[in-house]
């Protein structure tokens, strides 16, 4: 037995060197961490970098742990969580997709000799979506346009999470922004719930439930026929995906920086929905979701 | 006819009153219950419950518990075939995304038939080298359902079909932590156990320690050893060369394998002591050097106490290396915490199902060979 333990451990020891040489690519275990990853993955295959396949490795706090240490090299992160990683929640840079980006690359940069690089036009934060069959009647894209509309007597109900109800920088802060106020007949509160019961009673109706509490890019969205409405006040902060990488990688592999750029300004919101949709509702693996898109907009040379 | 069977035999008759299967329109949707005629068509539904009826005429009437064993057995494979009919039906001619699964109905049939044959297994009172047979039978079987592709219509089988090459990579993961960490504790812990009953003062603090270490949730285990591991790995050469690293699979290894220490040191411990001092005393008369009556005294009549813990451990580590997926460590789990994240059950079935079966094999197939042990009265 101590023989086999020996010679496994000799095996990953070469493996190990042989390793250092390769891009490690990951992601978050959630559906759009292996959508987002994949597609990194598959560009920097398909440019003839060598890499190391890690996508979905875990949480949050695990990726992010694992980047700082040099465990992996590359990664997808949304610029909202920086508040979180230099323990600045409560500022108001971070409802600004530009200026949260920028200092989040300004944050990483200085201290972890980490890059952002262009992140996706999709803000994947906390707000609603309304049905379709109800929205576009009453000309809703907007929270400003549906607190104009809610406030005249529009007929809405939201399902939502008691969280989202209930804290302050949720659905309060909506409504004082936007200037309407939901009564408790016009809230469907699931205790504990997440997006996809949300998203499913919306869908279906159930209790007369027409809006829901979701992530802008949840992959159900599409597919219920609901609209996201745009936080045009900026309440929440924004949530851009962008992949991070370690400056040393970069420095290696500059031509990371031109490779993804183009494929992660492609990502609109809708389009995220659309692959994580595929994934989350469809079944299909992320990695055939996110090879099939990258070649059918001509992504891959 | 015994209690036990009387018992399982209401549920049994009554489950095709229950929706069969459920409907889905994809994945993620919610499910629509199907009755037995909806699910297998009038005429398959009539078979189906005479069938049924037939079967438990059979199991009330064997006086035998072989006859049952086998009627029962043979009542599941039944369910599953049915199942597997009634997803290729409902699936018939519809979109991809559609998915059927099972019903109220096919999960009270299944565990009643189910544990009719564990009942009637037990009274057959099989010797070891039996009960290995049924095991292999049972696993036999299952694989030739599983291959023959009469459940492939079936939804968990569907995420089975988009990830075939994935599940098996994870499933070798799987194996190779909750086995490795296993064989490392064995090795480390029955020499530290043997050395517990030398340095009897040394035993309390080390049970203690290692008792402490059992009552950290394994989340908060697996995680409080990312730090040090990568401490370790970035600045130790010699451990980076070897695989150590802070994510991945060796803070899983390594909190498995702490976790498996406790049983495995605690039972050599009881094993050891437990011997007769009267065997001790003719060994020792009869001039055996202490090595001597360590290897074929003492540690062979421990041999029963400490397998056992062994099969604590294997079964524990089947069952927690599923966590070591939210560390990048892979296995079974990465499904379960794939379709938690994308709040599909099929998904998560498909993690889990396996590591149950695997923990429910394992421990037959050990719960046996401690039954061959010389030593032990089964």
């Amino acid at each position: 037995m101590f023989r086999t333990l020996l010679l496994s451990a000799a095996a990953s020891a070469t493996l190990a060197f042989a390793a250092q040489a390769q891009v490690v690519v990951s992601s978050k275990i959630d559906t759009e961490g292996g959508v987002l990853g994949n597609i990194i993955l598959a560009v920097l295959d398909n440019a003839g970098i060598e890499t190391e396949n890690r996508v979905q490795l875990g949480a949050t706090p695990v990726v992010r742990q694992a980047l700082v240490a040099g465990e992996i090299d590359i990664y997808p992160e949304y610029t909202g969580n920086a508040a979180y990683f230099f323990n600045r929640p409560d500022e108001p840079v971070w409802k600004d997709a530009a200026a949260a980006y920028a200092e989040a690359k300004k944050l990483d940069g200085e201290q972890n000799k980490l890059v952002w690089l262009t992140p996706a036009p999709a803000n994947n934060t906390w707000g609603v979506a309304v049905r379709r069959d109800v929205a576009e009647p009453a000309g809703v894209t907007t929270f400003s346009q549906f607190g104009q509309w809610v406030a005249g007597g529009g007929e809405v109900k939201l399902a939502a999470s008691s969280e989202f109800v209930n804290s302050a920088p949720a659905l309060p802060a909506f409504q004082t922004t936007y200037g309407f106020t939901l009564s408790q007949d016009q809230l469907i509160v699931l205790s504990g719930g997440d997006t996809a019961a949300t998203i499913q009673a919306a869908s279906n109706q159930t209790s007369g439930a027409n809006a829901a509490m979701v992530y802008g890019t949840d992959g159900q969205i599409a597919v219920s026929n609901l609209v996201v409405l745009q936080d045009d006040k900026s309440v929440q902060p924004v949530y851009q995906p962008a992949p991070v990488i370690r400056a040393e990688v970069l420095a290696d592999h500059p031509e990371i920086e031109t490779l993804l750029k183009p494929v992660f300004e492609s990502l609109t919101l809708e389009t995220l929905q659309d692959l994580n949709g595929k994934v989350q509702v469809d079944g299909l693996p992320a990695a055939d979701v996110a090879k099939e898109y990258l070649t059918a907009n001509g992504l891959l040379k | 006819m015994n209690g036990g069977t009387r018992l399982l035999i209401l549920p049994l008759a009554l489950s095709p009153l229950l929706p069969f299967a459920v409907f889905r329109a994809n994945r993620i949707a919610e499910a629509e219950p199907r009755s037995l005629v909806a699910a297998l068509g009038g005429g398959g539904a009539a078979l189906a419950v005479a069938g049924l009826a037939a079967m438990i005429g059979a199991l009330v009437l064997a006086r035998r518990a072989q006859v049952r064993t086998v009627v029962a057995a043979a009542l599941v494979v039944a369910i599953l075939l049915a199942m597997g009919w009634a997803a290729a039906r409902l699936t018939a001619g519809g979109p991809p995304q559609v998915r059927v699964g099972p019903g109220a109905g096919f999960w009270v049939a299944l565990v009643s038939a189910g544990l009719l044959v564990v009942d009637a297994r037990a009274r057959l009172h099989p010797r070891p080298a039996m009960r290995l047979a049924i095991v292999a039978v049972a696993v036999a079987i299952g694989a030739a359902i599983l291959w023959s592709g009469a459940l492939s219509q079936l939804s968990i089988m569907q995420e089975y079909g988009n990830r075939s090459a994935s599940f098996w990579r994870e499933g070798a993961r799987h194996l190779w932590l909750a086995f490795g960490s296993f064989a490392a504790a064995m090795l480390a812990g029955v020499p530290l156990g043997i050395g517990l009953t030398r340095a009897r003062r040394a035993s309390a603090p080390v049970l203690g320690l290692l008792t402490m270490l059992q009552t950290i949730p394994s989340m908060a285990l697996f995680g409080m050893l990312i730090a040090p591991l990568a401490w370790i790995a970035a600045n130790v050469p010699a451990a980076h060369a070897l695989g150590i690293r802070g994510i991945g699979a060796a803070p899983a290894f390594a909190a498995l394998f702490l976790y498996s220490l406790l049983p495995i040191v605690a039972n050599t411990v009881v094993g050891l002591t437990g011997v007769p001092r009267s065997v001790t005393e003719a060994a020792d008369g009869m001039g055996l050097t202490r090595r001597q009556r360590l290897t074929s005294v003492d540690v062979p009549l421990a041999l029963p106490v400490i397998v056992s813990a062994a099969r604590i451990v294997l079964v524990q580590n089947i069952g927690m290396a599923t966590v070591g997926a939210l560390i990048g460590a892979g296995g079974f789990g990465t499904f379960v915490f794939q379709g938690i994240g994308q709040t599909a059950t099929d998904l998560i079935l498909l993690g889990a199902l396996p590591t149950v079966a695997l923990a429910f094999a394992t421990s037959a197939v050990l719960d046996a060979l401690i039954g061959m042990l010389p030593g032990t009265a089964r």
